[in-house]
């Protein structure tokens, strides 16, 4: 060594310094590498200022969390998946379902759509998991579960909206969003894109009609027992979401 | 215990911690929010690939970094990953991080490309090994090492700038 303090040696490594320093080293290594410390100022001076600068990292105050951050991050990461947990299904028909909705059969799909329709509506209240009239408010509620959904009408085809919820179908967590009016009533499913079904397929049985189309590259079902209704809100819906320029996507991991 | 129960003792208590680290990757609170709920919305749906008793922090800065880089992906930007070659700055005086206040030192820290920043946080906010930080961030050990290495220097070279 030179006189000079700062000067490097062949034997200085100052990344090794480094993990000297945080106790990364091998034992054979580290007494390696104190010994060449004892006679280089240089590398000390670097084990010096990397410990300080270690604690002065360590010790920076956290970030501050956002307020409510704990909740939502409860509300958004369990929800859906333990929607999707309460399902049980006997094996057999589970395997029978699987390949009616794998195929996309669209009888099938408008069967289930309208039963689950005639079920909530055949209660005293709907079992929905949000009540609201407004559409934001529908899609906000929707969205802090992890389910993007387009901004649908307020009303159409002298009906309106009322609320939503998760509903299982078989298999599949699907958004359902109530709409009444009068006697009238309409249900709006978003169907998984996995599912295949034909354009604009309609169904009808035990009075129920089932309209399924294509909207915004997402498979929709519109169920009511009022043919009209179904028309005009079909219409409303195209041109709401032609409006707002939205896509009904749910995410994948929901299937 | 039920899932859910055993996910609120074990995952969520490490939120604050993600958090700061999501934040100190991102550098703004919008971001560093999506990003803590997308990981725990991963850690929920994979926590049944968690083998209870493991190092949970670990796994779930694994599943903080691969978040990260798929929104990266997804935005069809990469974090600055090219090492920097060459040697650090000159050796600034050892007291130059005790002159500095917390604020110039967090400055710093956020000025670091990322691949630096993270790997210094890792290390010295969140007390990782280098070979936990080995595996979160899915490199060999010698480019931890490196990393921090050069990241410590870097904060060293900016801090001795702002000590006259």
């Amino acid at each position: 060594m030179t006189g000079d303090p700062t000067a490097m040696d062949a034997g200085c490594d100052p990344v090794r310094v480094t993990a000297y320093v945080d106790g990364a080293l091998a034992a054979a290594d580290r007494l390696q590498l104190e010994a060449h410390l004892a006679g280089c100022p240089r590398c000390q001076a670097q084990v010096d200022a990397e410990r300080m600068l270690s604690s002065a990292v360590r010790s920076l105050p956290a970030p501050p969390l956002p307020h409510g951050l704990a909740s939502r991050v409860r509300r958004r990461s369990r929800k859906p998946v333990a929607l999707r947990r309460r399902v049980w299904i006997p094996s057999l028909a589970a395997m029978l379902v699987l390949v009616l909705w794998g195929r996309g059969s669209s009888s099938f799909v408008a069967w289930e759509v309208a039963l689950d329709h005639a079920h909530c509506f055949g209660k005293q209240r709907v079992p929905a998991q949000v009540l609201t009239a407004d559409p934001m408010r529908l899609s906000a509620w929707f969205d802090a579960q992890g389910t993007e959904l387009p901004l649908v009408p307020a009303s159409a085809g002298g009906l309106d909206l009322v609320g939503g919820r998760y509903c299982r179908l078989l298999d599949r967590t699907v958004a359902h969003v109530y709409y009444g009016g009068g006697e009238n009533q309409l249900s709006l499913f978003v169907i998984p894109g996995s599912v295949r079904f034909d354009r604009a397929y309609v169904w009808r049985g035990s009075g129920t009609t089932v309209n399924l189309l294509r909207v915004a590259g997402s498979n929709v079902a519109l169920v009511s027992t009022d043919v009209p209704s179904i028309a005009a809100f079909r219409r409303s819906l195209e041109r709401t979401i032609a409006e707002g320029g939205s896509t009904v996507t749910l995410p994948p991991a929901l299937w | 215990m039920t899932r859910d129960e055993r996910f609120e003792t074990e995952a969520l208590p490490h939120l604050r911690a993600l958090y700061g680290t999501a934040y100190r990757m991102t550098r703004n609170a919008h971001d560093a929010e999506d990003l803590v709920q997308e990981t725990f919305l991963r850690a929920y749906r994979g926590f049944d690939r968690y083998e209870p008793g493991t190092n949970i922090r670990a796994w779930l800065f694994t599943i903080l970094h691969r978040a990260r880089t798929d929104a990266f992906r997804r935005a069809g930007r990469s974090p600055q990953t090219v090492e920097m070659a060459g040697e650090g700055p000159a050796v600034p005086a050892p007291q130059e991080a005790l002159a500095s206040g917390a604020e110039d030192i967090e400055r710093a820290l956020l000025a670091l490309p990322e691949v630096f920043r993270v790997a210094v946080v890792l290390r010295d906010v969140e007390d990782l090994s280098y070979d936990e930080i080995a595996g979160v961030l899915d490199i060999p050990i010698g480019t931890v090492m490196s990393r921090i290495h050069r990241g410590r220097a870097l904060l060293r070279a900016a801090l001795s700038k702002r000590t006259p």
